[in-house]
């Protein structure tokens, strides 16, 4: 304004050089000129730029005063009249300490991917959390993180979540629906009808505290447990032998002999993260040497677990507990006992070598089991107990929790509700309708129940039938806690406010008991009551909480199962069983590591994920065995009928599985979800665009109807079932198709047909030579140019040890969460243009009756010769001053040259614009790395931006990176640590070292391009063949 | 001596024509209305041409992906294409620069045309590095040029930046060559035209040609010097093309051998073509006493000469393999001939090598249908040659993980067939427009007033 008052010879007016003008006495000049003339300089000064506007209107007239103050009221005006976009902006008054824009912050948490509850670190930006890893704190999991618990980010983010609650498929709000679930239930509670919850194992002491306080408010309330991953058995078994029902704790890290009968530990048994960690432990060559372990596996399918195996052995499934019964006699003989029960065919020959060296290893040794059978249980319990492995490797002091369910609980459950005599049915973390055989009966009987109220995140299966559905948050969101194996607790904290108008179920079941209690104060208040006395190195509570809630776990006294010492009566019975069998062929149904037990059907990440073993994305199918096939004369990708008589049948597409029995076909479960329709338009559209669902409109097909009761345990195998070829066809999504290093026969070349790329020794071998299994191949040593980039700082390179590599992929989904990768959908992937950076290679060897499996996990090896530098014509890919092959996708015109000429193809065209119109669940994407539009190459960068937030950090406190400091994404969730990144110009770093010893190789190294990762040799515990040299893999 | 010779030998230009009657042959479909066999040649390669602009569109909107590419098999029908189209442009450098240069007369009936073919092949070879990018709309970037990006030069270790100087430079000098050949017949034909557009146009692009003897030696001159500066483009050219693949580190790719085996085929296809349309051109547009079963003939011997030289390029390239005792090589060879796309393999040797084997014979060099048949083989086996050396050398490369099969969509083949639209759209309009036969070199050889000792040579 004062400028429109014509202030303008005034002191206010802004002016060049206002301190010559100030009432100081001391007068600043700049020439001689502004010296002698100060008003004409001054005048001069002032014009020598351009007018500004409000110079133009600084007219002194009465007009210019009214048009200005006229224009300044209404707009004065306007801004009120509207409203403005932001409805809450509270500035922080006090910016908290450790929130600083644009870095990301660490909280730990635990994981609720599936119920082994792995720790977690939950990194958040800007409040919301875009990346979920693994807390190396975590006595179980240690610092690993599987794929689904990775995946389960995207969770939050869900569009299809429900926001509110519905009472009879309708929206409500959690008034209405408090209102009519509390009067359902105080008429309950007047007449006494029995309630029931049905839940998977609540690993959450909290909220099972919470629950069984709720469930006494009734006279005849009862959690009911039921795990549809189930390991009800192995509980069952000990119910018998040690009369407790418990699962015990497993050491593999104790183990020098591991025997497993179908049990897949590190795929997707109980607690895959933790039993892969610590199985690796007992397997490194180095630090072992001798004491490397030895694990036979018994299976019917090739599981992620079998591909580990020293000794593999393809057992139909009916014949596991024979197989079973052989080693329990075996090892009782050695015993100086005698089996009670029949007599048993001599076993086979494998089996008296595994017998000696499990006695060998008494104490040291585990066997495991994975079927749902007690007495199969029964027998390998007796077999630990033989063996003395109780109390080392299997641990009653310290049981788990992880998968308490109880089968036969479960089918009283269902025959309860199938007489209709059940008054109210909660139902949480469970979706029967999908994850049941006999589905459409169970869901007619559960709409003729008086109350059935579903927790689900989502409309699934179950919740269609349910009469109210109060949406439970996602763990992201809510406190709780757990404690999955006894003495470890851990706790979960929210790192978002609830996106939705969801509400924690503990939160429902307190309001519904007459009590309006936060999660987080059930939580605070069960530590304080039942966690924290039971430890005893903390005297405050507070302290105690706090320092909890920093690492997210705690170590308190376990409490121990209350196991009986061992008792043998049950083993004659066990023995006594007859074999089941007969059919052409038996079905197995087994999870996949992405999919598990289907509670994660509406994930993206996970559907693109290939598994590891197939290698096929998006689909469930039936495997067989390549003479199967051929037997029935099928090609992969016909459909075939599996048809299971009075239970029904299922159309699936085939798929050749190497390593599988002959008589066995295999389907995973999990699939065709209710969830997965929202995949029916997955994928960019265009004209040859293929639908990435089946005829169902879902991903895969459901097989849980072939789910069989025996003996009141819901078991995974069938025998008998017929399989018949349907003139149908679907195409299958696999992204490798020659699936060994060997050429194919009429194409090898005279020097040889198998291909170094993965290089593996023996045992016995490698203790004789580091670096047996080399190849021979001659490394070009000279090169043509001379050296001259001067690299004397950093030079960033990997370590990838092939022995620890379990082939899980938790690091392909790290990866894809970490760098913004697009899901690209079915058919895309069909077409092999999958876009992950990383991705694991898995190649046969041997015949396929008794293939050898070794996994690779293959990312942009950041040559230092990069073949695809030299041929971009436009600069779009260079080598930076630390050795990476950095990628600008500004200047990518997208000729493909580089990735043509990648040796490795580790390089990722953007073939069209992937879609990321889902703005809520553009919020997981993580801001420091760009969103790369179409037409672009992208590939691996090392995890740049992590080591460009090292440097900054480190450069703020001005100390050197230290190794270790950067992780990969990739190397961050490994649960077996086998990718190793840092500086290999540093001799002390972890890389430099694992780089220089004799197992590492790199691949492809004799073309000269200059691998920047280091591939350690894989080791397998066998014995040496006489034409050792020759075994590349 | 000369005597016998051209008792033996037939003249260049039958039928005993006079210099008029030359003029009047050759200008004779550019002055009447263009015949139904034209109209339907025309609008089938106008059709062709259109199918191929709305794929080319459909894809570019779309993206990429519409192309049957993957993460393994990077180039495919592009970079064939492209290489195809740029070898049939080097028969017509050859014809017009080196033949000239070796006074090779009998060129005189087909240079034309020939450069015509290779200025159009080139055209439809240079859409195809352009639009097989993932941006197109940036494919200048390609060239260095003053920028405000730092500035940012391009790669020139690029093969690919050797491409666009390769390419862009044989474009122009072929099309001022093609230009200045011209300059003669574009002023006959601009003093036969009435008083309009059509002779204003013809006079300004015949630069005011007299026909003086002074304009005819500087104009021999400056067409000399062309042909010595064109001369090198007919080995340059392919040969960094050929460096697409040479400098690369893929088995199949990545072999010293590329560059001579390239510039053979290249002239190899190119005689090919030329063959299909100078047959085509002689029966359509009446010019038999121009083009005569003498050039047949003689370009045959080409063919068979192109054709030794390529197939001598197979062998060699398989033995090197073999004999390289390269683990890798050997086996991307053994994999083009005997693996999944072995067939490939196959079409291309009995099309290039073994069929052109034929033409020994003088009895089917003189079987006019039959050298075409022969003629069309070549071209698909040279589009085949190409396929082979890019796709079987990417589909099953270092890492078996990453082998994967390869098949053209829909959108790829309707580009090819586009391309072809473009060429012969253009061909078909440059005979109704501009004289396909070099009038002014024509006389020059002509037996007509001359003695005879000077016609054959």
């Amino acid at each position: 304004m004062s400028l429109l008052n014509n202030t303008r010879k005034t002191e206010s007016a802004p002016r060049p050089f206002a301190l010559l003008t100030s009432a100081d006495k001391t007068r600043y000049w700049k020439s001689l000129q502004e010296f002698a003339d100060q008003e004409a300089f001054q005048a001069e000064a002032e014009t020598e730029f351009a007018q500004t506007p409000l110079q133009i209107e600084a007219d002194p007239s009465r007009r210019a005063f009214l048009k200005a103050s006229g224009f300044t009221f209404a707009g004065a005006i306007l801004t009120g009249c509207s409203q403005a976009p932001v409805h809450k902006a509270v500035p922080n008054l006090a910016q908290p300490e450790e929130m600083v824009p644009g870095r990301s912050l660490y909280y730990a948490s635990t994981c609720n991917g599936c119920n082994a509850s792995c720790g977690l670190l939950m990194k958040t930006r800007d409040g919301r959390p875009i990346k979920l890893e693994g807390n190396p704190l975590h006595p179980l999991s240690r610092g690993g993180l599987c794929a689904a618990g990775q995946a389960s980010l995207l969770g939050l983010y869900d569009s299809h979540r429900l926001h509110h609650p519905l009472v009879r498929g309708m929206q409500a709000t959690w008034e209405d629906a408090d209102r009519a679930i509390g009067s359902q239930l105080e008429t309950i509670r007047r007449e006494g009808g029995p309630v029931r919850f049905w839940s998977t194992t609540v690993t959450s002491p909290a909220r099972e505290a919470v629950i069984r306080r709720f469930l006494a408010q009734f006279k005849d309330g009862q959690l009911v447990e039921h795990d549809p991953l189930s390991s009800s058995a192995i509980l069952d078994a000990h119910m018998l032998t040690h009369g407790a029902r418990v699962l015990p704790g497993f050491h593999f890290e104790k183990a020098f002999v591991v025997a497993s009968f179908d049990a897949d530990f590190l795929g997707t048994w109980i607690s895959p993260v933790q039993f892969s960690r610590a199985y690796m432990e007992a397997r490194n060559p180095e630090m072992q040497k001798e004491a490397f372990s030895f694990h036979a596996q018994f299976e019917s399918r090739l599981s992620l677990t079998g591909c580990k195996a020293d000794s593999r052995t393809v057992v139909a499934p009916e014949q596991l507990r024979p197989w079973i019964a052989q080693l329990a006699a075996l090892l009782s003989k050695k015993a100086g006992a005698v089996l009670p029960g029949p007599a048993l065919p001599p076993p086979a020959h494998s089996m008296d070598a595994l017998a000696e060296k499990l006695w060998t290893a008494r104490g040291k040794s585990l066997v495991v089991c994975g079927l749902q059978d007690v007495h199969a249980q029964v027998l390998v319990n007796f077999i630990n107990h033989t063996l003395g492995n109780y109390g080392t490797t299997l641990d009653l002091a310290h049981p788990s929790h992880q998968h308490r369910g109880s089968d036969a609980a479960l089918q009283t459950l269902l025959e309860e509700i199938r007489s209709g005599k059940i008054a109210a049915l909660f139902l949480h973390g469970v979706n029967p309708l999908a994850q049941m055989p006999r589905a459409n009966e169970l869901s007619v009987a559960l709409k003729k129940l008086p109350l059935v109220v579903s927790f689900a995140e989502r409309q699934d299966e179950t919740a269609g039938a349910a009469h109210y559905v109060c949406p439970d948050h996602h763990p992201l969101e809510s406190w709780s806690d757990a404690e999955p194996v006894s003495g470890a607790v851990s706790l979960s904290q929210p790192a978002i406010r609830p996106l939705a108008g969801t509400r924690p179920v503990v939160e429902s079941l307190s309001t519904w008991s007459g009590l309006r209690v936060s999660a987080y104060e059930i939580v605070r208040r069960h530590w304080k009551e039942q966690v924290f006395p039971r430890q005893n190195a903390e005297p405050s509570f507070d302290v105690f909480w706090n320092k909890a809630l920093h690492d997210g776990v705690a170590a308190v006294t376990a409490r121990p199962a209350g196991a009986r010492p061992f008792d043998s009566t049950p083993v004659a019975a066990a023995l006594s069983q007859p074999v089941a069998g007969g059919g052409e062929f038996s079905l197995v149904l087994y999870p996949k590591v992405s999919m598990l037990d289907g509670r994660h059907a509406y994930n993206p990440w996970l559907h693109e994920l290939p598994d590891p073993v197939s290698k096929a994305a998006w689909d469930n199918y039936a495997c067989l065995s390549p003479a199967a096939a051929a037997r029935l004369s099928l090609k992969e990708g016909d459909v075939v009928r599996v048809d299971a008589g009075a239970d029904g049948s299922l159309d699936l597409p085939v798929l050749l599985q190497p390593g599988q029995h002959d008589n066995v076909v295999a389907v995973a479960l999990g699939y065709g979800r209710k969830d997965s329709a929202r995949f029916a338009e997955a994928g960019p559209r265009w004209l040859n665009w293929r639908k990435p669902v089946g005829e169902n409109g879902l991903v895969g097909t459901n097989a849980a109807p072939l789910l069989r009761w025996q003996d009141r345990s819901l078991t995974y195998t069938r025998s008998a079932v017929r399989l018949t070829k349907t003139s149908r066809t679907h195409p299958l999504a696999i992204t490798q198709s020659h699936h060994s290093l060997t050429v194919p026969k009429n194409l090898a070349p005279s020097s040889g047909s198998t291909r170094p790329i993965i290089q593996e020794a023996v045992l016995p071998a490698y203790l004789k030579d580091a670096a047996a299994g080399a190849s021979h191949h001659e490394v070009p040593s000279q090169d043509l140019w001379p050296r001259d980039h001067a690299n004397d700082g950093h030079r960033w390179a990997m370590a990838v040890d092939l022995n620890a590599c379990t082939g899980c992929s938790a690091c392909v989904v790290a990866c894809q969460v970490e760098n913004n990768i697009p899901v690209v959908g079915k058919d895309e992937m069909g077409r092999r243009r999958e876009m992950h950076w990383i991705r694991i290679d898995r190649y046969y060897s041997g015949p396929p009756e008794d293939v050898s499996v070794a996994h690779q996990p293959m990312m942009c090896q950041q040559c230092e010769h990069a073949p695809c530098e030299t041929v971009c014509p436009v600069l779009a890919t260079v080598h930076s001053a630390e050795g990476l092959n950095q990628q600008i996708y500004n200047r990518c015109v997208g000729t493909r040259y580089c990735a043509n000429n990648c040796p490795y193809k580790a390089r990722r065209f953007n073939w069209f614009d992937y879609p990321h119109e889902d703005r809520l669940a553009n919020l997981v994407l993580n801001p420091d790395v760009t969103v790369r539009s179409r037409g672009v190459m992208e590939k691996c960068t090392f995890c740049v931006q992590r080591i460009q937030e090292a440097r900054i950090e480190a450069g703020n406190r001005g100390a050197p990176i230290a190794d270790g400091v950067i992780q990969t994404a990739c190397q961050q969730s490994c649960p077996t640590h086998a990718i190793v990144f840092g500086d290999i110009h540093d001799p002390g770093s972890r890389v430099s070292q694992l780089s220089r010893q004799g197992r590492a190789y790199r691949v492809l190294e004799e073309i000269n391009v200059r691998p920047s990762v280091n591939y350690l040799r894989l080791v397998r515990n066998r014995p040496e063949k006489k034409s050792e040299g020759e075994n590349h893999g | 001596m000369a005597e016998l010779y051209t008792a033996l030998r037939q003249p260049l230009i039958q039928g005993g024509k006079g210099f008029a009657q030359v003029t009047s042959d050759v200008c004779a479909p550019m002055e009447r209305r263009p015949t139904g066999l034209w109209w339907t040649a025309f609008l089938i390669s106008v059709a062709a041409l259109l199918l191929g602009v709305v794929t080319v569109a459909y894809q570019i909107r779309t993206g990429i992906g519409t192309w049957g590419l993957n993460n393994t098999v990077g180039w495919a029908f592009d970079i064939t294409n492209f290489v195809f189209w740029i070898g049939i442009g080097h028969a017509g450098t050859l014809i017009s620069a080196i033949l000239f240069l070796f006074r090779q007369k009998w060129r005189t009936s087909v240079n034309r045309s020939a450069e015509a073919m290779t200025l159009f092949a080139v055209m439809c070879a240079g859409i195809f590095p352009v639009i097989h990018m993932g941006r197109p709309w940036l494919a200048y970037w390609i060239f260095p040029y003053p920028n405000f990006r730092g500035p940012l030069w391009i790669n020139f270790r690029s093969p690919l930046a050797w491409d666009a100087f390769a390419i862009s430079t044989y474009f122009i000098i072929s099309l001022t060559f093609w230009y200045v050949g011209l300059i003669p017949d574009l002023a006959t034909i601009r003093d036969r035209a009435k008083p309009g557009l059509r002779r204003s146009l013809f006079a300004f692009f015949s630069l005011g040609w007299t026909g003086s003897a002074r304009i005819w030696l500087r104009y021999e001159t400056v067409y000399l010097l062309l042909a010595g500066l064109a001369t090198p483009l007919v080995v340059s050219v392919h040969t960094i093309v050929s460096w697409d693949f040479a400098t690369s580190v893929i088995p199949g790719w990545h072999t010293t051998i590329l560059p001579p085996y390239f510039v053979a085929g290249a002239i190899f296809s190119g005689m090919a073509m030329v063959l299909t349309l100078m047959i085509i051109a002689r029966k359509v547009m009446g010019l038999e006493d121009y083009i005569t079963l003498r050039h047949v003939d003689v370009m045959s011997k080409l063919v068979i000469l192109t054709s030794s030289m390529v197939g001598l390029a197979y062998m060699t390239e398989f033995f090197t393999a073999l004999y390289s005792g390269n683990h890798y090589e050997e086996f991307t060879f053994l994999n083009r001939a005997f693996g999944p796309m072995g067939w490939a393999y196959w079409i291309m040797l009995s099309c290039n090598v073994a069929i052109p084997q034929l033409l020994w014979s003088r009895n089917i060099r003189s079987r006019v249908y039959l050298v075409f048949v022969i003629s069309l083989l070549i071209n698909v086996g040279m589009w085949f040659e190409r396929f082979v050396i890019v796709v079987t050398s990417l589909h099953r490369d270092y890492l078996p993980s990453n082998w994967t099969s390869y098949s053209p969509t829909v959108i790829e083949v309707a580009t090819l067939v586009g391309s072809f639209g473009l060429f012969f759209s253009c061909f078909l309009l440059f005979c109704r427009i501009l004289p396909v036969i070099a009038i002014g070199e024509v006389k020059a050889v002509l037996s007509y007033g001359k003695p005879k000792e000077e016609v054959s040579a």
